[in-house]
C-alpha cells in the first residue's frame, strides 16, 4: 500500500481556471507602454532562390514605420535553433558535427518561409502595410525536396560543412560503420527461415499547437536584453540569446510565458532571434512580433518525414535474428536538431525486441521543405509504423500471435534499454500487454475477424513501445530547484521547467506537498524568470516529472530535514524518529509529542529576543532547500496500444473504433494528468497514421499550411478511448513514476496500421493510410482474409 | 498567405432592398455581396493581390425581412437570402420533406459556421464543393434575383455558369431561393465523404427520386467535387428512369458515374479516387432514398 496521501490522487490543474475563463496572460496578450510591433518579411515564392537585390526604401517610408532592418542591419553571427548543442559536450558536439547555420535575415533562402528583413512599426497593420512595399527580386535555385534529389553530386550545397547535403549520419567513431546496433546481421540474416523487408514513407506532421509563437523583446535603459516567450526552454533561450547577440548573460532576461501547446515545436528558438533583434535596433521601446498560423505552420519545426528501410530475420519458431534498417530523413533548410531524431529513431528501435544483431543507420539529409526537428515522440512513431508493421507481417506468416509474440521477444528488466549499457530498471510491458488485451476483448475479436464477409470488414492490431524518461546519458540531464518557507510555513519552489499545459506544475506541486508534508495548496511552484531561476534544460524529452520531479523531491527534503532537524532539537528526539503530516511534526512512536512546523519556521524568520529573559525563541534562519540535480537513469516506460478498426472495402475509408492505450507509467503522480497525457497523445497518434501529413508543390511551396487543409483529428472523429495505467513503481523515478508526455502517441500509430492489416489483409508502406490509399491497395491486390495468410491463425 | 488586417474597402449598409439593389447598380463588379461572411472575409485576408479585393462591402445587415425560412405544402419552400443554415435546420419541415437539403446542412462546416453562413450564400459562392449547393441542384429550384428592372427567377439548373460565376447579374441582388413543394412519392438523400468530420467535402452527392412503387419515375442526380461546378448527372439519371430498382439497375448506374464527371487532384483527394468511388456514393444515396421513404 502506497502511504502517500497527495501523490496518486487527481489534484485539479493548477492552471486550468485561467486557462479556460479566458485569464491566462499569452505573450500576444500583453502590452506594454510604448510597445511597437515587428514584422518578418519572408520569402514566400519561393522555396530555394538567392536574394539578389533588397529595396527597403519604399517600406521605410511607410505611415507608422520606425525602423526597417536588412540583414546589414543585424548581427552577422549565426545560430542554431534548437538546444542541443547545448546539451552535449564539446567534443561530442564536434563529433555530431552540429553546426550553425542559420542567420536572423539570410540573403540565401532555403525553405519558403524564409527570413528576409524586418519592419517595425507603430501598429501591427502599419507594420504589415509596409512589409507589402519592400521589394524583393530573387534568383531562384533548384528545389531539392527529398533526400535522392539534394544527395545528387551537382546539387547546391546548402552550407559548405556539409558535402552531400548530408546534414548528419551516425558518427563513425561512436557508430562504426555509421550504424547503431551490434552483432553481425549479414550472417544471422543468411540463417534466417524468413524475412520480412520493405520501403516504407513516414509523413511529415504538424505540432498543430493552440498558441502561434508570440514573442515581445526590449532593451530597457540598463542595456539588457529583455524577451517574453512561450519556449519550452526558458533557460537555454538565455543561452542562445546571449550567444548570438554576444552579450553577457547576466544582460539577457528571459520571461517564459503561458504556453499554449507545445509538443515538441517551441523546443529552442524559433522568432527570438528576430523580435530580439528588432527590439535592439530600438532602445527603450518592447516590440511585439506575431506570427499569423500559416506563417507559424512553415516557421516552426515539424516531425521529420522520410524514407525508412527495414528487414528483419526470424527463425521458423519465431525467434528474431537479426533487424537491419535504414532511415533517411528529409531535414528543412537548416540543421537544427538533425542528429536528434536520426538517432532516436534507431535507439527506440534498440529498445524494443531482444534482436541478437541490429545494424541501424540514421542519416539527416537537407531539403528544401520546411524546417524539421522536435515533435512530441522524436523519431519514435516514424519506427513504430516500420517496425510493428514488419513484425505482424512476419507474425501473420510464420502464424504467431502477435501479442503473444511480443511477450516473448520484447526486451525487459536488465535488458539495454534504448541506450547501449543502460538497463532498464523496470518494464510491466506484459501487463499492458495483458490487460490491454482483455479490454479490447483481444483473441475473441482476432478469431472472428479471420474470415469475413462483405463489403465491410473489421480488425483489431496491436503494438508496443517504448520511449524514455529524460535524454540521458545521450543528452545533459541537468536541473535545478530552489525551496524556500515562508514564516507560516508555507513553501515556495522556483524550479525553471515550463509547464506546456500537461499539468507538469500540478503534478510537480503534488509531489513537492508530499514530501513536505504540507498541504497542497500550501505549496507554490512557479517558472520564475531567467534571472532568479536556476539553471534547467527545459520541458524535453518526457522528462519534467521523472527528472523535474526527482529534483523538486530532493529540494523539498533538503527543507524536511532541516525542520526535522530544528524539530528534533526542541523535541530532544533524533530527526529521524520523526515525520510530518499537514505541517505538524510529530514523534512517530509517540504522536502526541508534537511541534507544528510554523512555530519553527516564524521563530526562524520573526527572530525576537525575548525582553524578560534575554533568550531567543526557537532557532533563527528561514529554511531554504537547493538541489543542482543530475538524473542517474532514463528509466523508460513502456507501452501497448490496441485498435480496432473498419474498413469500408468500397470506399477505403477507415474507421477507428476504438483504441486501448495501456502504459507502464510507473505510478502515476496524478492519474487524470497521466490519462490526459495518453488520451492527447491517441489523437495525435491516430491524425500521424491515419490523416496529417504537411505537402508540397514541385517548387517547395506547402499547400496545407491551414486547418482547412491540414487535418487532424477533431472530437467528433475520435474513437472509444480506453486509457490503462498499469503501475508498477520504478526504483528510480519520483515515487516510482516514470514519465508519459510523449508515449501515449507512438504505439497507436502501429496498432491501427496492424488492424488494418487484420481487417484486409492489406499493409500498407506509406503514412498516413488514407482511404486513396487504402482503395488503391484494395483494387490492385483484392481483399484477403487475415486467415488465409501464411499460417496465420 | 493571409492577413490579419483588412485590407481598405468602403461598407455600404443599405436599409431595403430596392436600395441594395440601387447600389448595386451604381458599383456593379467592384462590389462584394456580405451576409453570413463566412466566405467574403476569408477571402478578403487572403487575396493574392489588390484585383481580388472589392472597393465596396454591402452587407444585407441592415435590410429587413430576407431571413425567413417558410414552408407551404403547396407552393414549397422559401428561403430568404439571410437565412442562415442554423434556420434552416431549425424548420421541422425542411427534415420532413426536403431531407437531403437538411442532411447537407447538418453536416455542414462547423456550429460557428452555421449559425451565421447563409444557404443562399453558399449557391452564390458557386463552389463545386458547396455541400447545400449540392443538395438544392438535386432537388431542384429556383433563384428570384432582384435587378432594377425588377424580379426574376433563374432555374437552379441554369444558375451555375463556371467556377465562381453564377447568373446573377452585377446590379441583381439575389433575394430567396424558392424549392418545389413535396410530391407523393417523392424522395431524397445527401451523402458526402470528407478527410474528417469537420471538412470540405472530397466528394458530394444528392439525389431526388420519383418513385412508383420500386420503379423510379423520375430522378435527378447531383454530384459536387467533380467539375468546375456542381453537377448534373443527366446520363445516369436516364439509366433509372423508368426502372425498377433492381441490384443490377444500381450496378449500372454506378458504373456510369465515373464517365460523366471531370474531377481533378486537389488538397482533399485526387481524380483517381473521386472516379473509383462515385459510383458507390451515388448508389448508397439512391438507397438511402429508397429506404428513407
Amino acid at each position: 500500500m502506497n502511504r502517500e496521501t497527495i501523490v496518486g490522487t487527481s489534484a485539479p490543474r493548477v492552471d486550468v481556471r485561467d486557462k479556460a475563463t479566458g485569464q491566462a496572460l499569452y505573450a500576444a496578450d500583453i502590452d506594454l507602454p510604448g510597445m511597437l510591433y515587428g514584422k518578418v518579411v519572408r520569402c514566400w515564392e519561393h522555396a530555394h532562390a538567392r536574394v539578389v537585390r533588397l529595396d527597403l526604401s519604399a517600406a521605410a517610408k511607410s505611415p507608422g514605420v520606425v525602423r526597417v532592418l536588412g540583414p546589414q542591419d543585424v548581427t552577422a553571427n549565426r545560430y542554431n535553433s534548437s538546444v542541443l548543442d547545448l546539451m552535449v559536450s564539446e567534443q561530442m558536439h564536434d563529433m555530431l558535427g552540429d553546426i550553425e547555420d542559420q542567420r536572423i535575415f539570410t540573403d540565401h533562402v532555403k525553405f519558403q518561409g524564409d527570413a528576409i528583413c524586418g519592419i517595425i512599426a507603430k501598429s501591427e497593420e502599419a507594420a504589415e502595410r509596409a512589409a507589402a512595399k519592400v521589394i524583393v527580386e530573387y534568383e531562384p535555385l533548384p528545389v531539392y525536396l527529398t533526400a535522392d534529389a539534394s544527395k545528387q553530386p551537382d546539387a547546391i550545397r546548402f552550407t559548405p560543412e556539409k558535402p552531400g547535403n548530408l546534414a548528419f549520419q551516425l558518427p563513425e567513431p561512436m557508430f562504426p560503420g555509421h550504424a547503431l546496433g551490434g552483432g553481425d546481421v549479414e550472417a544471422a540474416m543468411r540463417d534466417a527461415d524468413l524475412v520480412v523487408e520493405d520501403v516504407f514513407y513516414v509523413p511529415k506532421q504538424k505540432q498543430c499547437q493552440m498558441e502561434p509563437h508570440a514573442y515581445i523583446a526590449k532593451l530597457d535603459s540598463t542595456g539588457r536584453l529583455n524577451c517574453w516567450t512561450s519556449s519550452q526552454m526558458p533557460k537555454l533561450v538565455q543561452a542562445k540569446l546571449a550567444k548570438l547577440f554576444g552579450l553577457p548573460m547576466s544582460l539577457v532576461k528571459v520571461t517564459p510565458t503561458v504556453i499554449g501547446g507545445g509538443f515538441g515545436t517551441r523546443l529552442g528558438l524559433i522568432s527570438e532571434p528576430q523580435a530580439c533583434a528588432m527590439a535592439m535596433s530600438v532602445p527603450g521601446h518592447a516590440v511585439k512580433l506575431l506570427t499569423l498560423r500559416e506563417e507559424d505552420w512553415v516557421i516552426s519545426p515539424s516531425r521529420h518525414p522520410g524514407k525508412y528501410w527495414m528487414k528483419i530475420g526470424f527463425r521458423k519458431d519465431g525467434t528474431p535474428l537479426a533487424c537491419d534498417a535504414r532511415f533517411e530523413n528529409y531535414k528543412g533548410g537548416y540543421y537544427l536538431d538533425a542528429s536528434g531524431t536520426a538517432f532516436t529513431a534507431g535507439a527506440w528501435l534498440g529498445g524494443m525486441y531482444k534482436f541478437p544483431a541490429l545494424r541501424y543507420k540514421g542519416e539527416s539529409y537537407f531539403t528544401n521543405q520546411g524546417l524539421t526537428g522536435a515533435y512530441r515522440g522524436y523519431g519514435n512513431p516514424q519506427t513504430n509504423f516500420v517496425l510493428e508493421q514488419l513484425i505482424d507481417r512476419a507474425c501473420a506468416q510464420m502464424g504467431a500471435d502477435p501479442v503473444e509474440w511480443r511477450k516473448q521477444w520484447h526486451k525487459g528488466v536488465g535488458d539495454d534499454g534504448w541506450c547501449p549499457g543502460v538497463t532498464y530498471p523496470s518494464c510491466a510491458l506484459d501487463e499492458c500487454l495483458d490487460r490491454g488485451a482483455a479490454a479490447i476483448g483481444w483473441s475473441e475479436k482476432r478469431r472472428q475477424y479471420a474470415h469475413q464477409s462483405g463489403t465491410v470488414r473489421r480488425g483489431v492490431g496491436v503494438a508496443v513501445m517504448n520511449h524514455t524518461s529524460g535524454a540521458m546519458p545521450m543528452l545533459l540531464e541537468h536541473t535545478a530547484c530552489t525551496v524556500k518557507l515562508n514564516e507560516d510555513a508555507t513553501a515556495e519552489i522556483l524550479f525553471a521547467c515550463s509547464d506546456m499545459g500537461q499539468g507538469s506544475h500540478t503534478a510537480l506541486k503534488q509531489i513537492a506537498a508530499e514530501t513536505l508534508g504540507f498541504p497542497f495548496d500550501h505549496v507554490q511552484l512557479s517558472s520564475g524568470t531567467s534571472d532568479v531561476a536556476g539553471f534547467d534544460i527545459g520541458a524535453h524529452a518526457s522528462r519534467t516529472i521523472y527528472v523535474g520531479g526527482a529534483a523538486v523531491k530532493k529540494a523539498c527534503e533538503d527543507v524536511r530535514r532541516q525542520l526535522l532537524e530544528r524539530a528534533g532539537r526542541h523535541l530532544q528526539v533524533s530527526p529521524d524518529e520523526l515525520d510530518i503530516r499537514d505541517k505538524r511534526i510529530f514523534v512517530k512512536a509517540d504522536p502526541a509529542r508534537a511541534i507544528e512546523a510554523e512555530t519553527i519556521t516564524r521563530a526562524g524568520v520573526y527572530h525576537f529576543i525575548d525582553p524578560a529573559t534575554g533568550q531567543a525563541g526557537g532557532e533563527p534562519g528561514q529554511i531554504q532547500g537547493y538541489v543542482s540535480f543530475f538524473a542517474p537513469h532514463n528509466s523508460p516506460p513502456f507501452g501497448a496500444s490496441f485498435a480496432e478498426v473498419e474498413v469500408d472495402t468500397e470506399t477505403g475509408e477507415v474507421r477507428v473504433l476504438e483504441l486501448v492505450n495501456a502504459h507502464d507509467i510507473g505510478r502515476a503522480i496524478n492519474p487524470a494528468a497521466v490519462e490526459g497525457q495518453l488520451e492527447g497523445g491517441i489523437q495525435q497518434g491516430l491524425g500521424f497514421v491515419l490523416s496529417e501529413e504537411m505537402y508540397y508543390d514541385g517548387n517547395g511551396r506547402i499547400l496545407n499550411n491551414s486547418f482547412t487543409d491540414y487535418k487532424m483529428f477533431g472530437p467528433s472523429d475520435m474513437p472509444k478511448i480506453t486509457t490503462i495505467l498499469v503501475e508498477d513503481p520504478d526504483p528510480v523515478g519520483p515515487f516510482g513514476a516514470k514519465s508519459v508526455g510523449e508515449s501515449g502517441l507512438v504505439s497507436p500509430v502501429g496498432a491501427v496500421a496492424n488492424a488494418i492489416f487484420n481487417a484486409i489483409g492489406i499493409q500498407f508502406t506509406e503514412a498516413p493510410i488514407t482511404p486513396e490509399k487504402v482503395l488503391k491497395g484494395i483494387l490492385e491486390q483484392g481483399v484477403r482474409d487475415y486467415g488465409s495468410i501464411g499460417g496465420a491463425h | 498567405m493571409s492577413s490579419r488586417i483588412l485590407p481598405d474597402f468602403e461598407l455600404l449598409l443599405p436599409q431595403s432592398v430596392p436600395e441594395a439593389v440601387e447600389l448595386l447598380a451604381a458599383h456593379r463588379d467592384r462590389i462584394t455581396v456580405m451576409a453570413g461572411g463566412t466566405d467574403v472575409m476569408v477571402a478578403m485576408k487572403f487575396a493574392q493581390s489588390p484585383a481580388q479585393l472589392p472597393d465596396y462591402l454591402m452587407s444585407l445587415e441592415h435590410v429587413p425581412g430576407l431571413a425567413y425560412v417558410l414552408f407551404d405544402p403547396d407552393k414549397g419552400l422559401r428561403i430568404g437570402a439571410k437565412a442562415t443554415i442554423a434556420e434552416l435546420l431549425a424548420q421541422a419541415e425542411v427534415k420532413q420533406h426536403y431531407r437531403a437539403l437538411w442532411n447537407a446542412a447538418r453536416t455542414f462546416a462547423t456550429v460557428q459556421v452555421r449559425n451565421t453562413a447563409t444557404v443562399l450564400g453558399n449557391l452564390l459562392r458557386a463552389s463545386p464543393a458547396g455541400d447545400c449547393s449540392c443538395a438544392i441542384y438535386a432537388i431542384g429550384g429556383t433563384v428570384a434575383l432582384q435587378g432594377p428592372a425588377g424580379r426574376r427567377e433563374v432555374d437552379i439548373d441554369d444558375f451555375w455558369l463556371s467556377y465562381g460565376v453564377t447568373a446573377r447579374r452585377p446590379d441583381e441582388l439575389a433575394v430567396e431561393l424558392i424549392l418545389p413543394p413535396p410530391a407523393a412519392g417523392s424522395r431524397c438523400a445527401f451523402k458526402r465523404m470528407t478527410r474528417t468530420n469537420e471538412d470540405l467535402a472530397k466528394l458530394n452527392v444528392a439525389v431526388r427520386l420519383e418513385m412508383a412503387g420500386n420503379t423510379c419515375v423520375d430522378a435527378r442526380l447531383a454530384m459536387g467535387c467533380v467539375a468546375p461546378t456542381p453537377l448534373r448527372l443527366t446520363k445516369t439519371e436516364t439509366l433509372l428512369k423508368g426502372r425498377e430498382l433492381t441490384a443490377e439497375v444500381l450496378q449500372s448506374v454506378a458504373a456510369s458515374v465515373p464517365w460523366e464527371i471531370d474531377p481533378i487532384d486537389d488538397k482533399r483527394s485526387t481524380a483517381e479516387y473521386r472516379r473509383q468511388v462515385s459510383g458507390v456514393l451515388l448508389k448508397r444515396a439512391i438507397q438511402e432514398a429508397c429506404g428513407a421513404a
